[in-house]
């Protein structure tokens, strides 16, 4: 499944083009050069002898490479081809492409090969509507170079194109003539960097050293792959996805600066190929059992920033978690509010979940003892700034009402959050896996202050609350007719009663009553949340339902593993097998690598995922998801020392072995075996 | 006397920030202001804070105007300023440096999130 554009990334920098590798800024989708939350081309495009080039094969060889083999576009198709080329382009630090030119015939050709060449450096925030831009653009040309630049005061940004084979260098581009003997070719390296103050490469000059180059990506990609649990299994797809998801979270690793050699993922691209506290803490939760350094480093990341001031225009509040962070024109101006911004309300419970999850798994008590203020200012923030009504819930209401999201839980989008009738809810709101979330922190937080912060009387204020919070959340929130919890609460106390997968997170977090669980897992499952493949966010017959609505109805990989997570815990083995089993089948829709989102159609309508329109992909907790589900199958849980198995395997997945897990008891192993289906 | 050095001296009487107890090292400040430099050390060793004129390597340094800094006093970004090259950061420990932004404030006039709420419930 393919949206006809070509992705490279390494971190924040990545190149997207057209499947011929051109690049051809359009308003409707980045196409482009990025580094850091700035276009640095936004036209390459190659030509020979004044012709564009259609492509023949595009070789996706790794994240950070491909090639691509095309030919100058002909005007029939019955012409045979004398002349074509390839394009093996590679991003690590900087953006390369080797270009060779083929002469097929037995006569030398004569030709003109040209790569056009141009930088709007737009910041991704503008990048739907590039105009008016502040500052003033400039172009050099020297030692056989090109050089693009923008400046903006002492903001500056530059693109220095140069080749290995000297061409003639205009202001638009790079023109080569050359003649080919027969059956020859030609070929030139041509380099693309982005250059931040100074003319230094740009990741150099904000984070104080370069980037990766290919061959240490390559390197560190092989010694992630070998290092990660090993997986055998009936299904191809599922070791497939299993595949993916490893090289994939690779691909997003980001280095903030202050990490050090240290990496987070990013959280999708293209649009969030940033830092997200929420999307870290996911996906650093997913891949736990199998790269606990994410989590290490998210941890660290997020406490650097974490939030000591009240502030309008960040959301920002002592104790709080960021939510995303940028380093473009708009953030430096401080037009936008990313430096960071803090407009969410569930990364702070689930910077503490986090915590926990991973001393759990990895025994790293230092770091639990390291980062007891930070998690104490966390769970303050809880009480202090996330209730905003005073009455033991956790809201959220942005007082940046010029560019701060409405809608600060997972669910972002401004239509999120609705009543049955599609009436959107009133300000504050109180989602209800707010509310789970806070009640896991909240015990999760007394576990670590009983064993590694000295503090029981703490360990028990927290207990207390929890229990508190669980039994007045199951009063306020339990809608009686529908006999599932509230989407939310909106700023009238009224319960906003749509059925949305919500209910489901609400599961992993642990606040539900037992005996409502059952009607819980009946809902996930039932006709008007599953699909086929998966939960929909938004039940069908909700007045604002719509299958292909980005909260409103698709389905989101992550929310599934969540939830069947979730199901486990409360001992609905089979129900989260079917979730498993549908989401892993979804997966081969798309080689193995989940996209952010697909349509919530009926599986017996469609036959097969329908992709979101502008789904990110790779998204990292989509990334994730098929490494949580391979936990969720397994049964997978630390418990003190040992690593503890109750494998619930689907049928159709057959049998599942993974050895090597790394944990707090060194390294160990898991297996599962679907029982036969019974008739 | 000027916001910045209002600030450091006012800093160095706090002894101990527990904002910074994940901190320890020091950071210079070259603030330059009318061609000359203002040159602040901050030692910082989990939280208990020393500030002096004088000192020997640092960790971490922070160049950038008195202007700027004054600025950042009165709530502008000090990370915004860095993205404007109006402040460049040196040194081995980048990690310093963002910790210390935490004590800097945020813009005038913030509330706290349930002043806002009644502030918009009674203009409703």
């Amino acid at each position: 499944m393919s949206d006809g554009l070509i992705r490279l990334l390494d971190g924040n920098t990545f190149v997207v083009s057209e499947e011929t590798g051109d690049i051809d800024a359009s308003p409707t989708f980045p196409t482009g050069f990025f580094s850091f939350d700035t276009r640095f081309l936004s036209k390459w495009i190659l030509s020979i002898n004044d012709q564009r080039v259609n492509v023949l094969t595009i070789e996706e060889i790794e994240y950070f490479e491909s090639r691509f083999v095309v030919v100058p576009t002909l005007p029939t198709s019955r012409l045979d081809v004398s002349v074509s080329a390839i394009r093996e382009r590679c991003i690590g630090g900087s953006f390369t492409e080797r270009l060779t030119v083929i002469n097929h015939e037995p006569e030398p050709v004569d030709l003109r090969i040209r790569i056009d060449v141009e930088s709007d450096f737009a910041d991704l925030f503008e990048i739907k509507d590039v105009r008016n831009k502040k500052g003033t653009y400039y172009t050099r040309m020297d030692g056989g170079c090109l050089l693009l630049g923008y400046q903006r005061e002492g903001f500056r940004r530059e693109t220095l194109v140069s080749s290995t084979v000297p061409g003639r260098i205009d202001e638009r581009g790079l023109t080569y003539h050359v003649r080919i003997g027969p059956r020859g070719q030609w070929i030139t390296d041509l380099h693309v960097r982005a250059l931040g103050l100074g003319g230094r490469d740009l990741r150099e000059s904000l984070e104080g050293r370069p980037g990766r180059t290919k061959e240490q990506i390559r390197q560190d990609l092989d010694d992630r792959l070998a290092a990660a649990p090993r997986l055998t299994c009936d299904s191809p797809t599922l070791a497939m996805a299993y595949r993916r998801s490893l090289a994939d979270l690779h691909a997003l690793r980001f280095s903030p600066l202050t990490a050090g050699v240290h990496a987070v993922p990013a959280a999708g691209l293209p649009w969030f190929m940033a830092i997200f506290g929420r999307d870290s803490i996911f996906a650093s939760i997913q891949a736990l059992p199998f790269a606990s350094d994410f989590a290490a480093t998210t941890l660290r990341m997020l406490t650097l920033r974490q939030g000591a001031v009240l502030d309008d225009f960040r959301e920002e509040e002592p104790g709080k978690i960021l939510h995303e962070m940028r380093y473009g024109e708009t953030a430096g101006f401080e037009e936008q509010p990313h430096l960071p911004y803090y407009g969410s309300a569930d990364s702070t419970p689930l910077y503490v979940i986090l915590l926990d999850e991973y001393e759990r798994w990895t025994g790293d008590a230092a770091a639990v003892r390291l980062l007891e203020r930070s998690a104490r200012a966390a769970l303050d923030w809880i009480d202090e700034y996330g209730d905003i009504m005073g009455d033991g819930y956790v809201w959220y209401q942005r007082r940046n009402e010029r560019n701060g999201l409405e809608n600060q839980c997972w669910k972002d989008s401004w239509d999120s959050i609705s009543f049955r009738d599609g009436r959107l809810a009133s300000l504050p709101r109180a989602t209800c896996e707010l509310q789970g979330y806070a009640y896991d922190a909240k015990i999760r937080g007394a576990r670590l202050a009983r064993e590694f912060w000295n503090d029981p009387a703490y360990a028990d204020r927290l207990e207390r609350e929890a229990a508190e919070l669980k039994q007045r959340f199951n009063r306020d929130f339990w809608i009686s007719d529908g006999e599932y919890y509230a989407l939310a609460l909106d700023g009238d106390g009224r319960q906003v009663d749509a059925l949305s997968s919500n209910i489901g997170h609400l599961l992993w977090s642990g606040i539900v009553e037992e005996s409502r669980a059952g009607k819980i897992a009946e809902h996930l499952l039932g006709p008007r949340l599953y699909s086929g493949w998966g939960v929909r966010t938004l039940a069908t017959g909700e007045g604002r339902y719509n299958p292909i609505g980005y909260h409103v109805g698709t389905i989101w990989p992550f929310d599934n593993a969540f939830i069947a997570w979730g199901l486990r815990r409360y001992g609905f083995d089979q129900e989260a097998g079917r979730i498993a089993e549908g989401i892993i089948e979804a997966a081969e829709y798309f080689d193995g690598r989940l996209p952010e989102a697909f349509g919530g159609y009926d599986r017996t309508l469609t036959r097969y995922p329908v992709l979101y329109p502008t789904a990110c992909s790779p998204q990292a907790w989509s990334t994730g998801t098929p490494l949580l589900l391979l936990r969720t199958m397994l049964g997978m849980e630390p418990r003190g020392e040992y690593l503890v198995t109750r494998p619930a395997v689907p049928a159709s997945m057959g049998r599942i072995e993974l050895l090597h897990i790394p944990g707090r008891w060194g390294r160990a192993s898991a297996f599962g075996r679907a029982r036969p289906e019974r008739r | 006397m000027n916001p910045t050095t209002r600030f450091f001296e006012a800093l160095g009487q706090r002894g101990h920030e527990p904002l910074l107890e994940e901190a320890t090292g020091t950071i210079r400040f070259d603030l330059t202001h009318e061609h000359r430099v203002d040159r602040w050390f901050v030692a910082i060793e989990r939280g208990d804070l020393r500030v002096s004129r004088e000192g020997g390597e640092a960790d971490s340094v922070i160049h950038t105007s008195r202007t700027t800094f004054d600025r950042a006093l009165a709530g502008q970004s000090l990370y915004a300023a860095w993205l404007r090259n109006e402040l460049t950061i040196e040194g081995r420990n980048r990690s310093l440096p963002r910790l210390f932004t935490r004590l800097m404030p945020g813009r005038p006039g913030a509330r706290h999130p349930r002043d806002f709420r009644r502030e918009r419930r009674s203009a409703a």
